[in-house]
């Protein structure tokens, strides 16, 4: 569904990816993990095009990305949760939830949102900005599935957001992936990114360093500690 | 006297309605584009000489209401792929190429309209008696055109979907663009407006202000002072300052002769901003 080979950026002058290889299979959850500062949100900007690739190609369902128009990518199917939930505080909900959906929405898929997020009924009028972050993560997510897309690219859905909605978060994300979308997850939670991916990306410095199995990674505290700084004893649940 | 204080004030609130339709056009400019464009003056005399030329050649304001603004939106799509995308994001940039812009528009209108002020006639005649001074009507004519067209662009904004968008590249262009919103249009189209709604303003000032190339240089410091006041950016703060900036001035040019007027408006904005820093209605709803 997603491939991504030898991806170079770079902001301003300075390097920030140095040849990033990844794949997101068809229906596939997928975590891209490092410590802060290592290029995974640069990665997805650079994968949607919001960041200059410099070099390396980006190919989605067999279409080479390199002369598409970054806005065209919802169209064609790539929904993109961005870091820090890119609301817009002053539209209300309602205007946030249908800002890209074209003609009358498809109201099965609106019923269907307000049962799942039934939050964002009780808030359609409200300015965007009033929810509480977690709420408005879920308009986030709610609005990008609007969009019917096949791949979804989320970047920290759960930073920020109060301990009891982190678990929320999670199973509709699990969900998502139910449903047979395919999800490019960055995460800084280690517990949620290995519940729900079955493949990790860890990176360092602007490169892909490790690739395997969500359940492999459980098995090599090594790595873990090495690339995330982080003992897998101290990520509670994780190990089954 | 009490008369003449009231029937200024209403000057004041008419000229007020069509400078916060200026002032409106380039507080979009600047909220979505970051572009501080010292030629929307320029675009506002382009109105009152294109109103006369338009008029005079067709022998109808109306038809000449009806075609300015739209030959300033597409003058607005033309600038904005020419002069303003280029310097787009580089705000400091922009104030030398509209700066540029502005002489450039200056000296094509007095090469070709020439340098000569004129007055244009009123679409409307006949006064009324307004506080016990015969009132011209189509100031109140222009003072409701200009009101009508206010609500239109808020009633645009808030209702209608490119509206809705606008909204949403002010905010955060990234994630709009990644929803799915053609930023680049829409920056484009709201450059385009935000210059017709300059030329719309001119079309409806041009039977009462002097039509003449230099115009546009008086009027830039009212929006400006209008934009600032109001709050960067916040709209509905650009109209109560504008409307408040002109009453405030026909008030004072009761008392005082236009130029201490101005001072006056000056000294207010200087103090205003002392005060809230950035400007009255900062963080009401933009």
């Amino acid at each position: 569904m997603l491939n991504v080979t030898g991806l170079t950026a770079q902001i301003g002058k300075i390097p920030v990816l140095r040849g990033v290889d990844l794949t997101v299979n068809g229906g596939d959850t997928v975590a891209l993990l490092g410590r802060n500062g290592v290029g995974k949100t640069s990665t997805l900007r650079a994968i949607l095009g919001l960041l200059r690739r410099t070099g390396g190609s980006v190919v989605y369902d067999g279409r080479p990305l390199n002369d598409v128009a970054p806005h065209k990518l919802a169209s064609m199917g790539i929904g993109y949760v961005p870091q820090g939930r890119g609301i817009f505080p002053l539209l209300t909900v309602e205007e946030n939830l249908l800002l890209t959906v074209k003609g009358a929405p498809n109201r099965n898929m609106l019923e269907e949102m307000f049962v799942r997020f039934p939050r964002i009924q009780e808030r359609l009028r409200q300015p965007a900005g009033t929810p509480s972050g977690g709420e408005q993560q879920m308009l986030a997510i709610a609005r990008c599935l609007m969009l019917e897309p096949k791949l979804i690219i989320l970047d920290e859905p759960t930073e920020g957001i109060m301990p009891k909605l982190v678990s929320q978060i999670r199973h509709e994300i699990a969900n998502i992936a139910k449903r047979g979308i395919s999800v490019l997850l960055v995460e800084q939670n280690l517990r949620t990114a290995m519940r729900l991916a079955s493949r990790v990306y860890l990176m360092e410095r602007g490169r892909i360093v490790h690739e395997g199995t969500s359940a492999g990674l459980q098995t090599n505290p090594e790595i873990v500690h090495r690339y995330l700084g982080v003992s897998l004893k101290n990520v509670k649940g994780v190990i089954q | 006297m009490n008369e003449l204080v009231l029937a200024l004030a209403v000057n004041g609130l008419v000229w007020g309605l069509i400078v916060a339709l200026i002032a409106l056009g380039l507080s979009i400019i600047f909220g979505l584009l970051d572009v501080i464009n010292v030629a929307h003056g320029d675009f506002f005399m382009l109105g009152t000489v294109g109103g006369l030329v338009v008029a005079t050649s067709t022998g109808s304001f109306w038809i000449a209401l009806a075609i300015v603004p739209l030959i300033g939106l597409i003058l607005g799509a033309v600038i904005e792929r020419l002069v303003i995308r280029p310097t787009l994001r580089q705000a400091s940039l922009t104030i030398v190429t509209t700066f540029g812009l502005s002489m450039i528009i200056q000296e094509v209108v007095r090469a070709t309209y020439g340098a000569q002020p004129r007055r244009m006639a009123a679409p409307i005649d006949g006064t009324i008696p307004l506080f016990g001074i015969n009132y011209e009507i189509y100031r109140i004519a222009a003072a409701a055109f200009a009101a009508l067209f206010l609500i239109a662009f808020f009633l645009f904004l808030n209702r209608t979907k490119l509206g809705t968008w606008i909204r949403a590249v002010r905010h955060d262009p990234e994630t709009a663009t990644s929803l799915g919103i053609p930023v680049t249009l829409v920056t484009a189209f709201t450059f385009a407006l935000g210059t017709a709604m300059a030329l719309l303003g001119g079309v409806i000032a041009a039977p009462i202000t002097t039509v003449d190339f230099r115009s546009g240089v008086d009027i830039l410091p009212v929006c400006f002072m209008a934009v600032i006041i109001g709050g960067l950016g916040n709209l509905q703060g650009t109209v109560a300052a504008a409307i408040m900036l002109a009453v405030l001035e026909g008030v004072v040019t009761s008392f005082v002769d236009p130029t201490t007027a101005r001072i006056a408006s000056l000294v207010i904005m200087s103090v205003a901003l002392l005060v809230r820093p950035h400007g009255l209605f900062a963080g009401a709803t933009r």
